[in-house]
Order: structure tokens, then sequence, then C-alpha cells
């Protein structure tokens, strides 16, 4: 059975929404859409005991937003503080100015950030490039499962593919059957000879090298 | 250097904290549109930029934020965090980074007691644009103009010595591969060949640990540098 990994999406016009929508569907991820920051933290909220979202996007511009009894702001300080793990997108026409700027850095500090201005196809080029990775030896592929390339054996945990998605970043996994699982995906890299390694940084923060490095107990200050 | 595993990083449901509060994210939110009021919430502890997290830190202290903007591009992607902090959350967001802020930037704030302290007492590297205020380490580094500043913080990311290199995240890669995992280390990576004017029992697990993987390098003290990196061979020869 295979977990189609969620994809949290936050925009506020209907047309732009469903074109995003149709796009992560297309691509076997299930996107969780909401036209309003309130609804966005709903869901959040519904999926936070079965499902992490691999990726979220974000319009920071929520005039159209039929509910606004939240901010893309909180959405982002909500996905900041809870689910660091996930990669985060956010677009603005305002993108530019550093007050906006500042503003979504205080909210979220690792969000990557887009031009909205550039069109919404760049935004799915720049998220296909992100979904679509290739890394070393392995290629994710149909958003649900890591494929190793020599071999084209396939490896379907979700918290793989989330690992390749953020490489060479850490990712921090929050439950024991999450950091089981990456470590099993550890173990299937080592069994395929794969060019790829999987490190650990403790606390639960694992990454990907191409080069692994030998990983040594943590000292007292790190 | 203590083998024991670290706390694990605390976790704060704000959903949670909302509705104790001011029931389902009542006035936590107010009118939302351009992500509105982010720093002036009624709940300014939900910020993200003041989630604690065990990556390496670089809190960005000023005014209005424009200078934290010019750090985050001018750092490497994937090697640091770039926290946004202004002068009446400095303290809470230096806390939240674990163990402590790799790097502190500034610029026209005044230092609050708790943040002096920290950089008084731990190896981080401190960097202020214009005047420094009252409470800086000897150690800090003062910049005119931002290009430099922005120039040393950039060296500082990609910053070598003897083999060792920052690991993206965290920690430190040695020669031989190994993953070192140590703050201190990082910085003196990061400030070499400058130092910390620190005391040498702050050093003592860095020593211990490139000790025992023959890394070839040693912290010392070096005079007016502070302690610094220096040649297991020229630290013998002393």
């Amino acid at each position: 059975m295979r977990a189609n990994p969620e994809v949290l999406i936050l925009e506020d016009d209907a047309e732009t929404l469903d074109e995003l929508q149709s796009h992560f569907t297309r691509k076997r991820f299930h996107p969780l859409g909401a036209r309003s920051a309130s609804r966005a933290l709903s869901l959040l909220e519904n999926n936070r005991y079965s499902s992490r979202p691999v990726l979220a996007i974000i319009d920071w511009d929520l005039g159209k937003a039929p509910d606004r009894t939240a901010s893309s702001g909180d959405v982002l300080s909500r996905l900041a503080r809870e689910l660091r793990e996930c990669p985060v997108i956010v677009y603005s026409q305002n993108i530019d100015a550093f007050n906006v700027r500042s503003q979504i850095q205080r909210s979220h500090p690792r969000a990557l950030l887009h031009d909205k201005r550039d069109g919404d196809a760049s935004l799915l080029e720049r998220i296909d490039r992100m979904l679509d990775r290739t890394v070393g030896d392995l290629r994710i592929h149909d958003g649900t499962v890591v494929v190793h390339l020599p071999t084209l054996d396939q490896h379907h945990h979700r918290e793989a593919i989330r690992l390749v998605v953020h490489h060479p970043d850490i990712v921090t996994f929050h439950s024991d059957t999450a950091t089981k699982a990456v470590r099993r995906f550890g173990e299937w890299l080592h069994s395929h000879n794969s060019a790829v390694r999987l490190v650990s940084h403790g606390n639960r923060k694992y990454r990907l090298s191409a080069t692994a490095p030998e990983v040594v107990a943590p000292d007292g200050d790190a | 250097m203590s083998a024991s595993p670290a706390h694990p990083t605390p976790v704060t449901t704000t959903l949670a904290v909302a509705d104790r509060g001011h029931g389902p994210l009542g006035s936590l939110v107010r009118h939302g549109w351009e992500g509105f009021r982010v720093g002036i919430v009624d709940a300014p502890w939900m910020l993200g930029v003041r989630a604690p997290d065990r990556g390496r830190a670089i809190l960005v202290i000023t005014i209005d934020g424009e200078l934290a903007v010019a750090v985050r591009d001018a750092v490497p992607g994937g090697m640091a965090v770039v926290r946004d902090g202004r002068s009446h959350d400095g303290d809470a967001i230096a806390a939240a980074c674990l163990p402590w802020p790799w790097m502190v930037v500034g610029s026209a704030v005044t230092l609050t007691p708790a943040l002096a302290s920290l950089l008084r007492n731990r190896p981080v590297l401190t960097f202020w644009l214009g005047d420094p205020p009252i409470g800086l380490p000897s150690h800090a580094r003062c910049f005119d103009r931002p290009a430099a500043l922005l120039d040393a913080v950039q060296r500082a990311c990609t910053a070598s010595v003897g083999g060792m290199r920052l690991a993206p995240g965290s920690g430190v890669e040695l020669e031989d591969g190994t993953l070192l995992r140590s703050a201190t280390l990082e910085s003196l990576i990061a400030a070499y060949p400058r130092g910390f004017a620190l005391p040498a029992r702050t050093f003592r697990a860095v020593a211990d640990a490139l000790a025992r993987h023959n890394a070839g390098w040693s912290p010392q003290r070096d005079g007016a540098e502070g302690t610094t990196l220096v040649r297991a061979a020229a630290r013998s020869q002393r």
C-alpha cells in the first residue's frame, strides 16, 4: 500500500488553487487545499496525527480569502513550530519589499521565497524541481516512491521522500515510527550499495549525503 | 565531551495555547491578509522565529529587519538559519537557538543584560554594524559598511581549517570525513584565525575531541586573539 504524501496549499484565488491542486493530483500527491488561513490551520490540526505534509505552498497575500480570521503569517508560524521538516514556499507580489520578507522570515525562518509576478508556471516549475529530484542514484517518482536508478528498486515510505526532497538539508523527525522508517531507508540504501548515505545528526535529525561521513557521538555542547 | 544524548527539542502546540487563552484561534490573529500584524500579534511567542531549534543559527537583531534580509541572501544555502530579531525579542530568540546562536549580528540596538551575558560566556561569533553597544565582548568584530559585514558572514559560513569545515545545518566535517557535533568547534573554525576571549575550560571538550580524532589542530590561547585553533605541532613547541 502506498501513502500518497500530502501537500498543503494556501491560495485565496479559487482558480489558482484549482490549478495547483490539479497539478499535485497529477503527480500523485494528495493536495490539502485551503482558500483561507483558518481553513489551512484546521487542515493541519485535523491531519496532525495521521500525516505531515511534505511540502507547503503559501500565498502571502490573502486579500480574496473568504474568511479573514487568520493570516498567512499564522499558518507559517504554525508550520515553523510544529512541522519544521516541511519545506515551505511563500509567494507574493511584494516579495522584493524587505518588510514583507522580514515578516515572512519572522513567521518562518526557513521559508523559501517566490515572486508571484513570475506567474503560476514559474511556481509550478520550481515545485517540480523540488519534488522530481534526483539525488545521487536516487530519484523520486510520482511523488510516492524513491527509485534506486541502477536497480530500479523502489522504496515507498513518505519519510524517505521527505529526506530526498530536503537534500542536502537536515530533517527532524518527530516520532519513533518516522525515525524507524528513516533507519530502514538507511539500511535499504546500504543494501543497494547506493551512492547516497543516511547521516544522523542525533536528536532525530537526519540528512542524506552522497559522500557519507562517519558520525561520532555528540559532545556536550552540540 | 559527554556521550550522553542531548535533551530533545521542546515542542509547543500553538493551537492548544490558543485554545486555553482565547478560544479557537480567537485573538491570536485578528483580520488576516498580507501576513497581517505578524510582528505584533497578541501572542508573539507563537512567531516561528521563536521556535526552539538545534540547527546552526544566525541571530540578526535590528530595528526593522532590513539587515536580516541581506544576511539571509549572503548565507550559502543550507549552512545556517537566519533568525530575524528585534531588540524586544532578541533574548527570547537567542534562548530558542540551541545550544546557543552560532552567530549574532546586530545594528543600532542596545544589548540586553541577558544577551550580553550570553555573548561574554559562550563562543558566539559577534558581528556588529556601526557603533558597538555597551556589553559586547572584546572578540566582537565591528564593521562600518554592510558589504564588509556580509562578506565576513559569508566567509564564516565557508571557513575551512586544516581540512575541517562546517557541515550543512550543524556539525563539523573533519578531514577524514567524520562528522563531529560541537557548537564550540563550529565557532572556532568560523572565527579562524581570530579567536574568543573566553576561559580555557570553554574549549577543553573540543581539545579532547580533536585529539581523539588526530585532527592535528587544537584550541589554544593566542595572546591578543584569545583562544583560537593552532596546529597541534605548533602547540607542542610552545
